[in-house]
């Protein structure tokens, strides 16, 4: 199993040289399983230069967590999804309001963009995520709601004894203190639990936080507290704020490694997403 | 086994309030109340943890103003959670020390993507503003 990541941003797009080394582009990153099948994990503007790099003539899956612009703007510039010869399956969140594709059609409709969904040329269908297990490729995939603002959510993907859980927007501490709250009260734990690499929400700092409470994304001191309580074996902080530069990322860092230490864990078990790196899954390196 | 979202959060929002409330899954087992309601009832939810139906009837009631428990088939509480319908009335508890208060009690169903997951339960003393 390998992921990499073709974008770390959570809200906005971040281009610039002050972002140019973790990356400026929005929630994407691909699993490749070891049956070479590609499972994309949501669609922001990273996705554009992942689509640059892929075969088309295939089938793809993209799972999204949520349809928050930041998690699908880059499916309107996705290239396979412009070749008859793609077969493109999207999951996502249900809602009572309308269809997956619907929802997704608002972005991709006028005034917004040039065509509508029904003229993707590939070959596209729109899956409600199932809430019970389900299997893509070689893979076993969950899906469960999480804390965040509308339907949105987490997903785990295992394959053998390897298990990957994706929790890009994500704000368990809401109310509660994620310290003593038993575990079957604490949104997404059941993912996390002792998952192999947990990629988690971190867009604030302590600080930042406080005046942030209530928009569905995590402080550091959360995700750590989070990702101990569930004993995951490798922790990646994701989805960083639009204005926190390379330096300040680099502090962040060292704040993290400092809190995932105090924890008991291991300093490096812990890392911040960085565009195109890639972290490659087996049973030895887990 | 983790409870579903929409319990986590109706958790997390009673956890924060003043009112004293109480929650319940969609079996009908208390599956969490409040500070307010723990200073009501005599009794911090970290000191009796989930309780079924049953079990919160022998301790704290509900009763009628005679002091006879009133059966679970009979409790607005049911309805709501068997129907999906809202319900109010008016009830008396017995807190962990015998006293008797009488209440005014909404239960409102908590449904998510059509199916029910439990409701949650306001209750406050009468003549408490």
């Amino acid at each position: 199993m390998k992921l990499k990541f073709w974008g770390a941003r959570g809200s906005v797009p971040a281009p610039g040289p002050e972002t140019n080394r973790y990356g400026g582009n929005t929630s994407c990153v691909q699993l490749t399983l070891d049956d070479g099948t590609d499972i994309v994990l949501d669609a922001g503007t990273g996705i554009r230069n992942l689509g640059l790099t892929m075969q088309h003539d295939c089938t793809l899956q993209i799972l999204l967590t949520h349809l928050h612009l930041d998690h699908i703007q880059g499916l309107m510039f996705f290239e396979p999804a412009f070749d008859p010869k793609t077969e493109l399956n999207i999951w996502g969140p249900e809602a009572p309001e309308a269809s997956l594709e619907d929802r997704i059609a608002r972005y991709i409709s006028s005034p917004l963009t040039p065509i509508e969904v029904r003229e993707l040329p590939c070959e596209l269908s729109f899956k409600d995520s199932p809430t019970t297990e389900w299997e893509i490729g070689s893979a076993r995939v969950q899906a469960a709601a999480v804390t965040h603002r509308g339907p949105t959510l987490g997903y785990r993907i295992t394959e053998g004894d390897l298990s990957v859980c994706y929790l890009p927007d994500h704000e368990p501490a809401l109310g509660a203190s994620l310290v003593d709250l038993p575990e079957e009260w604490i949104s997404g734990f059941e993912l996390a639990q002792g998952a192999d690499v947990l990629i988690h929400d971190c867009q604030y700092s302590d600080e930042e936080y406080a005046s942030h409470i209530g928009w569905g994304h995590s402080r550091l001191t959360d995700t750590l507290t989070f990702a101990h309580r569930a004993g995951v074996k490798r922790l990646v902080l994701f989805h960083h704020d639009p204005l926190h530069s390379d330096d300040f990322l680099d502090a962040f860092m060292g704040a993290a490694v400092e809190g995932w230490t105090a924890l008991g864990g291991a300093p490096d078990r812990v890392e911040l997403a960085v565009e195109r790196r890639c972290i490659e899954l087996s049973a030895a390196t887990a | 086994m983790q409870r579903p979202l929409e319990l986590i959060l109706a958790r997390n929002l009673l956890s924060s309030l003043s009112t004293p409330a109480f929650l319940v899954d969609r079996d009908g087992l208390i599956a969490f109340f409040n500070e307010a309601a723990g200073a009501l009832l005599g009794k911090r939810y970290e000191e009796v943890g989930s309780m079924s139906a049953a079990e919160w009837g022998e301790t704290f009631g509900p009763l009628t103003a005679d002091g006879e428990r009133i059966p679970f088939e009979d409790l607005p509480l049911t309805n709501v959670l068997r129907r999906g319908k809202s319900a109010h009335a008016r009830l008396h508890i017995r807190n962990a020390t015998g006293d008797s208060h009488e209440i005014e009690a909404s239960a409102l169903p908590i449904v998510a993507a059509e199916i029910p997951r439990g409701a949650i339960v306001f209750f406050w003393p009468v003549g408490e503003e």
